[in-house]
């Protein structure tokens, strides 16, 4: 059975139903090595209503749905459908931003709003988010919460939901759930009459239902607002870049940076990366860059806020002075030519077009997992052996590592980037790639967010999780038609 | 006073489980957080100080059910006051008490223990808590010239007590306190063959009236003396008749001290000057009933004032450990040449129990042990090359133990030490 | 209610003999209740094993780590976790402790303290179990909560073994996420006496840099231990203000310039019960300290990593206090008394004197979320206790609530309670009414919704108020659960 047509053009309107050969095949693939599947339909509802109708059509008529809040270029591979007779729900026209409150620090949107477009109202309530690295600009906040994608700032990132807080679901079965303080009691405008912020994460009850939506890539329902806590906006920022040719200082000093709470944002790139994420759209400028740079930096931002923020950035500044001589470190104000202020503009905004991590050949393909920070110099080299024996050096592909969870362990991103059109450079990366999971999943990196075809190899790992994931997905979504196929079921 | 008066004591446990360990501030570490023998040896509630009270309250609502079970709980239990100290820490209530009464009643209701019924009907017979063997009293003090006190007037009388009078290996502190006691030139006498057990340890296994009547005895041949000061080398016997004697009316004007206290005083004054001895590390375990049982006895009488709290009328004080004998003993310590101290984790208040309190050397070896044991690894800890303590008991069983497990640790009485260096 | 001889074989079979005790004798020991055994598992598989008889008899049965208050049911079996009680790591890199159930907050922070790092400690105290989720004095810089947890070693219901986030798939514990949706989702109610579904085993615990020294340095005998000399770059303080808003801004203005170690939204009542050892000075205390506060207050710690830090932190909140007209008590300026909270306050070691001392028992409503919500609510919730006060039903403490803020204000806890004595029935009969009254204008007025309450309740009321949470969790349930061992659906009360 397949949800009928005039059914989903009354649903989302004719307008916003889209069986187009063009668009179609848009949908049908993204920037990943994932098979190219094309959907039946591509919907773009503007209501919670509206995504309510299409969920229980779906289940009526066993329809799969993949859900979609970004716009392209997507990398992952979760926006492709798995199976043929797919409908993609695009949330990218749910674009309200509820509201942004500064007293509570917090705000809620619905998935169609892109960082692009919450960061200067956020800013304009003295507020800002805690982003992960760069997203793209048509990258939606929703999405990237709901992926746990990390964030730059971790120390404040207190859990590894952070900033996700509350959100709206509609679950595979048609029902719509609210999650956290949101849940109830009355609807979230009655909550909002006497004052209610739908901020806090936890339950209702014993169960942490947030949790459970978030990193499902769309397998139990699809998600049509969320709120997020929301940081302060600095008075003053100090940026700095400390170079190293090895990693390990790099990481001790970051590790103590996090722990003492005196930074803000604060993450490691390699060369090849910090030029990518710094290079300007002129021919030759990335590799310039890319020459001058140590092996791996550092970066930082040391910040104050309301009161007495000079004060509180030089204090701070001493205390890490000191910890830098104590690791025989020194942060700089600039390195190979690049600023750590220009640097601090760029990381807080969207990136700049084309997305860094295509400045370099035109294609990206990533392997990212976490890991303890005393473990990532061994799968660092790991990767390095690795890509070696597949011709390619060390500079040739970006690291990224970001700690997380105020520093209880780190995201860690090795960037393949490749030539789309040099059928042997995708070839060797798409080798390179299938190998560097295999390897660092027998080293002890933790796939937390698995895609595409190393989802399958990482969730059988752990059969007794799966086993209980899996009765999850049957009471959440019975009729299996949530992106069905992304994470073993 | 007998179970039911505790009964607002009890109600208020509100199994915040405090009680099982040193009180909170003083944790300092993974290790050494246990306060309570028992439930650290049993592990279910009920071995706890809480436990029991609930055991308590629930008994004299619905009766008490003697199974094998109870019993065993019962006679677990060193009444080494720990978990009554460390509740109080935060709590108005008396623990200790109805945990002791618990026993009493026990006995009245006809479940003594039968080791224990044992060494009580023996103390009956004999007027000694350890077995007489053939021994006679005054046997250690053959030979030292020492004067007794039912013969001649003198200011202090030295009780022995029946462990130390009676173990051949205890002895020796027997004969080194009138050593001492004697270099400082102080008047003392002692009751020879006369003395007689205090009745304490009866008291403590549950035998409320053959405690009485034992301590009757006691009382009238320390009257017979006249002496105005009481001194003792026994942590217990100091107890008993400096706490438990003046809370059944039985002790009067009678000054009790420790020895550990005497020799402060006598160190005080210049009229005890130590000056040889050992090049020593030691760490120092301070016995219960020296510790926070020897805690004077408060005198109070009141009524709870009805309502929201359970406060009473006139306010009611509690004893909660702070008045023991803590600091007497480790004064003397400091005052020996050569004599290095190094403390344990659980000191003064939050001592861990020496394991020979509450009759439980005699009902169960194996507990009494066990409880030795965990103190002198924890002793061991420190990197002392001694445990110094103040009791025969505790002396007794640790040298016991540490034959029988092995360990470098020596084990010396305080006494021994002071009568090295003077 | 002891077990059939074929079932204790089997129990015993399994813990030993030395470690069961169907005995109906003992049972009032554990909280009162007709309990059909106790047993007290040493392990992981031995937890398994119990949990798997459940199963094969039928038989409910609930875990505890160190134990509190509670409400269970009879014939219910009753696991004590006490014989696990191993610190099994402190990872200084990685900044994680994993803990099992019976390692108490006290213990490990002594552990941590040497090492510069702290724990979230609960507010119910030191002795209880490390692992749980649950609020404290700590909160605004430590986090709460089941935030706090990273992997967690869980025994299901059906006494599967799962092993959550990096532990299930690498084997360590730094992260309890993944792969994909987070099973954390299902096991935040690592918090008895609430139901919870299945016995967790090992939990890692994150951890935070501990800025004071590696142990205080105390003087005095219990119950009063002084501080021999404070500690550098510390300061303990309370301040009180005008109006309950001022108080409110300054706690909002010190969370957002993330300044405090503490900051612990007591009333008088509760600094008078920290710092006095008997009900009598309590009381006197709390006349005293009433005269000296102009209006509501809080209490704050800051603690600098250098002495820039805590001079720079010392006057942020100074100036905060001043704009917001608040007032330093004088009594806490006195330093044996900042000695005794700063301690007591941080090693959370006198959590009974604040509630159990006076009268035995108190009955509480504990709410996390909004902060600035919740105390609007709970001003209305402390006017109604005062008739009780009057009719001398409850302990005087003046009407009071407190919180504080969580995360530094990210989020926030506010608890009301009433202390009463457990003798008198009428005290409780009121006490309970105040609590239902309070609680359902919270319902109705949209403020909050317990969901610790009765099962009937949750299913007629507070269920479906909140979104019909409660049929998404039976469901959860009956596929964790398909032989219904876990009592009362898992949505258990505190109180009988
Ligand atoms: S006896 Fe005291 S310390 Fe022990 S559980 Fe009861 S109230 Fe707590
Ligand atoms: S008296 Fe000692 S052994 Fe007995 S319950 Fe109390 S602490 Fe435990």
């Amino acid at each position: 059975m397949m949800i009928e047509r005039k059914k989903l053009a009354e649903t989302v309107g004719e307008s916003n139903l889209y069986d187009d050969e063009a668009t179609l095949e848009a949908y049908s693939r993204d920037m990943s090595f994932a098979n190219p599947t094309r959907p039946r339909f591509v919907v773009k509802p503007h209501t919670a209503t509206e995504v309510k109708e299409l969920v229980k059509l779906a289940r009526e008529t066993n329809t799969p749905l993949v859900p979609v809040s970004s716009g392209a270029p997507h990398f992952r591979g979760d926006t492709v459908p798995s199976t043929g007779g797919a409908v993609v729900v695009d949330l990218s026209e749910m674009k309200k931003i509820v509201f942004v409150d500064r007293a509570r620090r917090v705000a809620m949107v619905e998935p169609g709003v892109t960082f692009g477009e919450l960061i200067p109202v956020a800013r304009e309530e003295g507020i800002r988010l805690n982003m992960p690295l760069l997203p793209r600009s048509t990258k939606s906040v929703v999405g990237s919460m709901l992926e746990r994608e990390p964030v730059v700032m971790p120390s404040y990132q207190w859990d590894v939901s952070d900033p996700l807080a509350c959100l709206e679901v509609v679950f595979g079965t048609g029902d719509d759930f609210r999650t956290g303080q949101a849940a109830g009691p009355g609807t979230v405008e009655e909550q909002w009459a006497v004052g209610g912020r739908q901020k806090a994460p936890y339950g209702p009850h014993v169960a942490a239902w947030h949790r459970l939506v978030q990193g499902a890539q769309g397998t139990m329902g699809i998600v049509t607002w969320a709120s997020l806590r929301c940081e302060l906006l600095p008075q003053v920022q100090e940026a700095f870049l400390v170079g190293s040719a090895r990693l390990g200082p790099l990481l001790e000093m970051a590790r103590w940076l996090i722990r003492l709470r005196l930074v803000n944002e604060c993450f490691v790139l390699s060369g090849l990366d910090l030029a990518a994420v710094s290079a300007q759209a002129r021919p030759g400028h990335l590799q310039r860059l890319r020459s001058a740079l140590p092996a791996w930096t550092l970066f930082y931002v040391v910040a104050g806020y309301e009161y007495f923020p000079e004060e509180r950035v030089a204090v701070n500044i001493k205390d890490i002075s000191a910890l830098g001589q104590r690791l025989g470190l020194e942060p700089v104000p600039a390195l190979g030519g690049i600023s750590a202020r220009e640097l601090m503009k760029t990381v807080q905004q969207p990136s700049g077009e084309p997305y860094w991590k295509l400045r370099y050949k035109g294609g990206c393909e990533d392997v990212l997992f976490l890991a303890p920070f005393d473990r990532l110099e061994v799968l660092t080299e790991l990767v390095a052996r690795l890509a070696l024996e597949d011709g390619l050096t060390v500079g040739e592909y970006g690291v990224y590592i970001q700690p997380t969870v105020q520093g209880t362990s780190c995201h860690c991103e090795f960037n393949f980037f490749y030539d789309p059109d040099d059928a042997q450079d995708v070839l060797r990366v798409k080798r390179l790639v299938a190998a560097a999971v295999r390897s660092l999943l027998d080293a002890g990196a933790f796939f937390s967010r698995p895609y595409g075809e190393a989802a399958g190899i990482v969730m059988n790992r752990d059969a007794a999780s799966l086993d209980i994931l899996r009765r999850l997905k049957k009471i959440f979504d019975p009729a299996a038609v949530m992106n069905p196929g992304k994470l073993c079921f | 006073m007998a179970l039911e008066e505790y009964a607002g004591d009890m109600s208020m446990c509100c199994r915040c489980s405090a009680c099982k360990f040193v009180p909170l501030q003083q944790v300092k570490g993974f290790k050494h957080a246990n306060v309570c023998p028992s439930i650290s040896r049993y592990n279910f509630h009920f071995y706890s100080g809480g436990g029991r009270l609930n055991l308590g309250y629930a008994g004299l609502k619905n009766g008490f059910q003697y199974v094998p079970r109870y019993l065993d709980v019962l006679y677990n239990c060193q009444l080494c006051g720990a978990c009554d100290v460390s509740c109080k820490y935060g709590m108005d209530m008396e623990v200790l008490r109805p945990i002791q009464e618990m026993r009493i009643k026990a006995v009245e209701d006809g479940h003594p223990h039968p080791a224990l019924e044992t060494v009580v009907s023996r103390m009956r017979a004999t007027g000694s808590m350890v077995p007489v063997a053939g021994r006679k009293r005054g046997d250690w003090a053959e030979g030292l010239g020492l004067r007794n006190a039912l013969e001649e007037k003198v200011e202090i009388l030295y009780h022995v007590g029946c462990l130390t009078s009676f173990d051949p290996e205890r002895q020796k502190v027997a004969r080194a306190t009138a050593r001492v006691l004697d270099r400082a030139g102080v008047s003392f006498g002692v009751l020879g063959e006369a003395e007689t057990c205090c009745g304490g340890r009866a008291y403590e296994m549950g035998h409320q009236a053959d405690f009485l009547a034992q301590a009757a005895k006691s009382k009238e041949l320390v009257e017979k003396t006249g002496v105005k000061t009481l001194v003792t080398s026994c942590a217990t016997c100091y107890q008993v008749y400096k706490v438990l004697y003046d809370r059944f009316g039985l002790k009067d004007e009678l000054e009790v001290l420790h020895i550990t206290q005497l020799l402060e005083r006598l160190l005080g004054e210049g009229r005890l000057k130590p000056s040889r001895g050992q090049e020593i590390t030691v760490t120092y375990h301070d016995p219960c009933h020296l510790g926070r049982l020897g805690e004077p006895w408060i005198h109070w009488q009141g009524k709870k004032i009805p309502g929201d709290r359970f406060v009473f009328d006139p306010p009611k004080p509690y004893r909660r450990g702070t008045h023991g004998v803590y600091e007497p003993p480790r004064r003397v310590l400091a005052a020996l040449p050569g004599v290095r101290l190094v403390e344990m984790d659980r000191i003064k208040e939050y001592a861990w129990c020496g394991g020979s309190c509450g009759g439980v050397i005699d009902s169960n070896p194996e507990f009494a042990e066990w409880t030795a044991a965990e103190r002198l690894a924890e002793a061991t800890c420190t990197g002392a090359e001694a445990i110094v303590t103040a009791s025969p008991w505790s002396e007794k069983l640790f040298a016991q133990v540490l034959a029988k497990n092995g360990g470098d640790l020596a084990v010396y009485d305080i006494v021994e030490l002071v009568d090295q260096a003077v | 209610m002891a077990l059939d001889k074929e079932i204790y074989a089997a129990f015993a079979g399994v813990v030993g003999e030395e470690n069961i005790c169907d005995d109906p004798a003992l049972m009032p020991a554990y909280f009162f209740t007709d309990f059909a055994a106790v047993v007290l598992p040493k392990s992981t598989a031995e937890v398994q094993a119990v949990v798997r008889l459940c199963n094969q008899f039928r038989l409910q049965f609930r875990p505890i780590c160190t134990g509190w208050t509670g409400f269970f049911r009879p014939g219910t079996v009753l696991l004590d976790l006490r014989r696990m009680d191993q610190i099994v790591e402190i990872n200084e890199k990685n900044m994680y402790a994993v803990v099992e159930p019976y390692v108490t907050s006290a213990q490990l922070q002594a552990e941590l303290f040497k090492r510069g790092l702290c724990t979230n400690l609960k507010g119910a105290g030191a002795q209880c179990s490390a692992m749980l989720r649950g609020h404290g004095h700590l909160d605004q810089s430590m986090g709460a909560d089941d935030r706090n947890h990273l992997a967690v070693e869980w025994v299901t219901p059906d006494g599967e073994l799962v092993r959550l986030g990096s532990l299930g798939s690498v084997g360590e514990w730094f992260s309890g996420d993944g792969p994909g949706p987070s099973l954390r989702s299902l096991i935040s109610s690592v918090v008895p006496p609430s139901c919870t579904p299945g016995v967790f085993t090992k939990v890692a615990m994150k951890l935070y840099h501990w800025p004071g020294p590696t142990r205080y340095s105390l003087t005095g005998y219990s119950p009063r231990y002084l501080l021999a000399e404070k500690p550098p770059n510390m300061m303990a303080r309370y301040y009180s203000f005008p109006t309950l808003d001022q108080m409110w801004q300054a706690e909002i203005k010190i969370g957002e310039a993330e300044i405090a170690l503490e900051l612990m939204g007591f009333n008088v009542a509760m600094v008078a019960a920290n710092i006095t050892t008997s009900n009598e000075e309590d009381e006197a205390m709390f006349k005293r300290l009433s005269q000296e506060v102009q209006g509501p207050g809080f209490f704050v710690i800051i603690a600098g990593n250098s002495p820039d830090d805590f001079a720079y932190k010392k006057k942020v909140l100074e100036t905060i206090i001043a704009e917001n007209e608040g007032m330093s008590l004088k009594s806490v300026e006195d330093p044996e008394i900042e000695g005794i909270l700063l301690t007591q306050c941080t090693r959370i070691s006198a959590s009974v004197r604040e509630t159990f001392r006076p009268g035995g028992n108190f009955k509480s409503i504990p709410i996390m979320g909004q902060r600035d919500l919740t105390i609007r609510w709970a001003v209305g919730a402390g006017q109604a206790k005062l008739p009780l006060i009057e009719q001398g039903l409850i302990a005087d403490d003046g009407g009071g609530f407190f919180g504080w803020g969580v995360e530094h204000g990210h989020l926030g806890k506010t608890e009301i309670f009433c202390k009463f004595s457990p003798l008198n029935p009428e005290a409780r009969k009121a006490v309970d009414a105040w609590a239902e009254q309070q609680s359902n204008r919270a319902l109705e007025e949209k403020y909050f919704a317990l969901t610790m309450g009765p099962p009937e309740q949750i299913d007629s009321k507070v269920g479906p108020a909140l979104s019909n949470y409660h049929l998404w969790w039976y469901k959860v349930l009956a596929t964790l659960d398909p032989n219904e061992v876990i009592p009362d659906k898992g949505v258990s009360k505190l109180h009988p």
